[in-house]
């Protein structure tokens, strides 16, 4: 009965619970939707939002944050693209794309830590200059005519389920064990939840920012190379505006834009909803037009209840705090 | 006199004029003042935007929803006056401020709600460029041409002419003056400062520092709503993704003026100097012959070098100094 209640007061439950909610309702018009095919589906369309969130969380959580991981997207899925188009290895395009994101992470993470400039300022600035680089190193052009082996595999399966789902949810669970089990790992947490005190602990808090950086140019390169095997070409135009629907997905999932609080799996359910919300819209027969206004008024709705179950939560254990302090006094006297 | 004028100000001041000396001589055409004057038509949304864009983040708090204010009430404002058929001028009027009213409804959230600005204003992106989609989607125009058929009267708002002078930069002209008028002059902006400085100690001095932060989301909405029409007019056309590309270019410009983006710290006369700057950079880049994509390399890098300039440590200073200037040895 302890786990089932441990369980239920997780944010993530909640996060789940709305998920399930989303899905059941658009089942109850549509009975297509609740279809093992496209639970799979809209599995598959979300892998790249996951990714890009499971990096987003581990910037969020020491409390900054990357709005350049479209940049980095797709720069390195042209990179490594352009390589792969002209008969190159697969597993070498892999190291380049990840040497891309890293080395780009690893720019913004000295950025903001010994040039101290706001993380928000340098990665606005890193997703425009990654773009133009994108645009020079490309000439302008779509990567195209990728060979058919690196294409197939997104396509590949086992078990009837994507090998590449597969894989994602494996890394999803092991990352969530290493932030939330380890001792390295709650580092990102505590210099989110309090900077001055994590360094009176002893943690080198620009090493693990640069870290976290680090981090989230290389799953925004991963994402790339999905996003390329997915749809097959990489446009200039790719991964565009999809900062923000990321951001949008890891704040639905619970982690917090303030730091310390969060984690990847919630993260990766948000990551879901978001994308679940687009198709779910195409089999209630809802005009595409609605998307964003829909988005966009559900991720205002969701925070705003959020912050005021958290400014609740917070009153009631100030409260609890006071009524002990008053107890404790009366038995001394 | 001159030690009075803030010293990023001056700086900025400076680079203008060298900027103008630079491409003068590189393309002699830049010199021809109609080019000049007539290139803010170019900047006018970024300059009206960040203006007060500019009072929202000295509160501490930050706006990204305004591009998405601009395509809406460019919708709103040829919806009314196209498809329901209200007087331009009425519909302009209402248009400005339905982006008003979306710089309310973030501010209660954020002030009231007590909900961070950046998530509050990232959800009010995404919902006012939906409403803008929505609008133009069940009016059934089609979203990719836009609503057009202005009257001619409508188009003189940003392409007329006052006295020889382009109506663009009468208007930089107007909105530079209010905004600083509001934010230097007044008692309102001193509370602007001071929420942003420290808002508990603004909050014990009587201020009613939620209030304070909401308007200045309104402000910023209304003059998003500005910018929109502005656009609108100078395009002759209304679509709901304009100001999409302006997000990058008006905070630039904003934080480029010395605008602390911690809070607190900034003004209107950086953010002119800033958009001014970067506007006639953009200008003398093209008639220098560089081509497009590549300016956005030169505003991303100004953007990062800028502020790591502005946020460089008084203690880092002070080492950089040791380090230039040896000791004095002392003789006895």
């Amino acid at each position: 009965m302890l786990i089932v209640k441990n369980i239920t007061k997780q944010r993530e439950f909640r996060t789940f619970l709305f998920l399930l909610v989303l899905f059941v309702s658009v089942g109850m018009v549509n009975v297509d939707y609740l279809s093992l095919e496209n639970l799979h589906n809209s599995l598959q369309s979300s892998l790249l939002y996951i990714v890009l969130s499971i990096g987003m969380t581990f910037v969020l959580l020491t409390g900054r944050i990357d709005i350049s991981v479209g940049g980095i997207l797709g720069l390195s899925a042209a990179v490594s693209g352009i390589y792969l188009r002209d008969g190159g290895s697969i597993v070498i395009a892999v190291i380049i794309a990840i040497l891309v994101g890293g080395f780009v992470g690893l720019l913004n993470g000295l950025g903001t830590t010994k040039l101290k400039i706001p993380s928000f300022i340098m990665t606005l600035g890193m997703l425009e200059i990654t773009r133009v680089i994108q645009v020079i190193y490309t000439e302008g052009l779509w990567v195209e005519n990728l060979p058919v082996s690196f294409k197939n595999i997104s396509q590949m399966e086992i078990f009837g389920i994507n090998l590449l789902a597969l894989i994602v949810i494996t890394c999803v669970i092991l990352i969530h064990l290493y932030l939330s089990k380890t001792k390295k790992g709650r580092y990102f947490k505590a210099i989110g939840d309090n900077e001055d005190g994590a360094v009176l602990l002893g943690i080198h808090v620009k090493r693990y920012v640069i870290i976290s950086f680090v981090v989230s140019g290389v799953c925004s390169a991963v994402a790339g190379l999905i996003f390329a095997s997915q749809i097959g070409f990489v446009s200039t135009t790719a991964g565009s505006g999809i900062e923000m629907t990321v951001i949008a997905a890891t704040v639905l999932g619970g982690v917090s834009l303030s730091g310390g609080i969060g984690s990847v799996i919630g993260a990766g359910i948000g990551a879901i909803i978001i994308t679940s919300i687009n198709s779910a819209l195409v089999f209630m027969k809802v005009p595409a037009f609605w998307n964003d206004a829909i988005s966009g008024s559900l991720l205002i709705i969701i925070v705003v209840f959020d912050a005021l179950i958290a400014r609740r939560d917070a009153k009631k254990a100030k409260k609890e705090r006071l009524n002990a302090r008053v107890l404790q006094e009366e038995v001394s006297a | 006199m001159l030690n009075r004028i803030p010293k990023w100000n001056l700086t900025l001041a400076i680079v203008l004029i060298m900027e103008i000396i630079v491409f003068g001589l590189v393309n002699p055409r830049f010199w021809n003042i109609t080019v000049l004057l007539n290139s803010f038509n170019d900047f006018i949304p970024i300059a009206i935007v960040g203006f007060f864009l500019t009072m929202v983040v000295i509160t501490g708090g930050i706006d990204i929803s305004f591009g998405s204010i601009i395509g809406l009430t460019s919708v709103v404002a040829g919806l009314l006056s196209q498809i329901v058929g209200l007087n331009i001028w009425l519909s302009v009027i209402l248009a400005i401020l339905s982006g008003g009213l979306c710089g309310l409804l973030n501010g209660i959230l954020i002030a009231y709600g007590g909900v961070q600005a950046m998530v509050i204003t990232l959800g009010g992106m995404l919902l006012y460029s939906g409403i803008a989609i929505v609008l133009v989607g069940l009016s059934g125009v089609s979203s990719y041409e836009g609503i057009t058929g202005f009257p001619d009267s409508f188009g003189q708002i940003a392409h007329g002419n006052f006295l020889g002078i382009p109506n663009s930069v009468t208007a930089f002209i107007v909105m530079f003056i209010m905004a600083y008028l509001l934010l230097h002059r007044t008692k309102y902006g001193r509370y602007i400062f001071l929420t942003g400085i420290n808002k508990n100690a603004a909050d014990y001095s009587g201020i009613d520092t939620r209030k304070i932060m909401t308007s200045t989301y309104v402000l910023s909405g209304l003059s998003a709503g500005v910018a929109g029409v502005i656009l609108t007019s100078y395009l002759g056309s209304a679509r709901a993704d304009f100001g999409a590309e302006y997000l990058m270019p008006i905070l630039t410009v904003v934080v480029l003026g010395g605008t602390l983006i911690t809070g607190g710290k900034g003004g209107v006369v950086g953010t002119a100097l800033a958009s001014i700057t970067i506007g006639f950079l953009q200008l003398g880049l093209q008639m220098g012959g560089v081509s497009t994509q590549n300016i956005g390399l030169v505003t991303g890098l100004l953007l990062i070098i800028s502020v790591a300039f502005l946020g460089i440590s008084s203690d880092f200073r002070i080492k950089v100094k040791r380090m230039l200037i040896p000791k004095k040895v002392k003789w006895r």
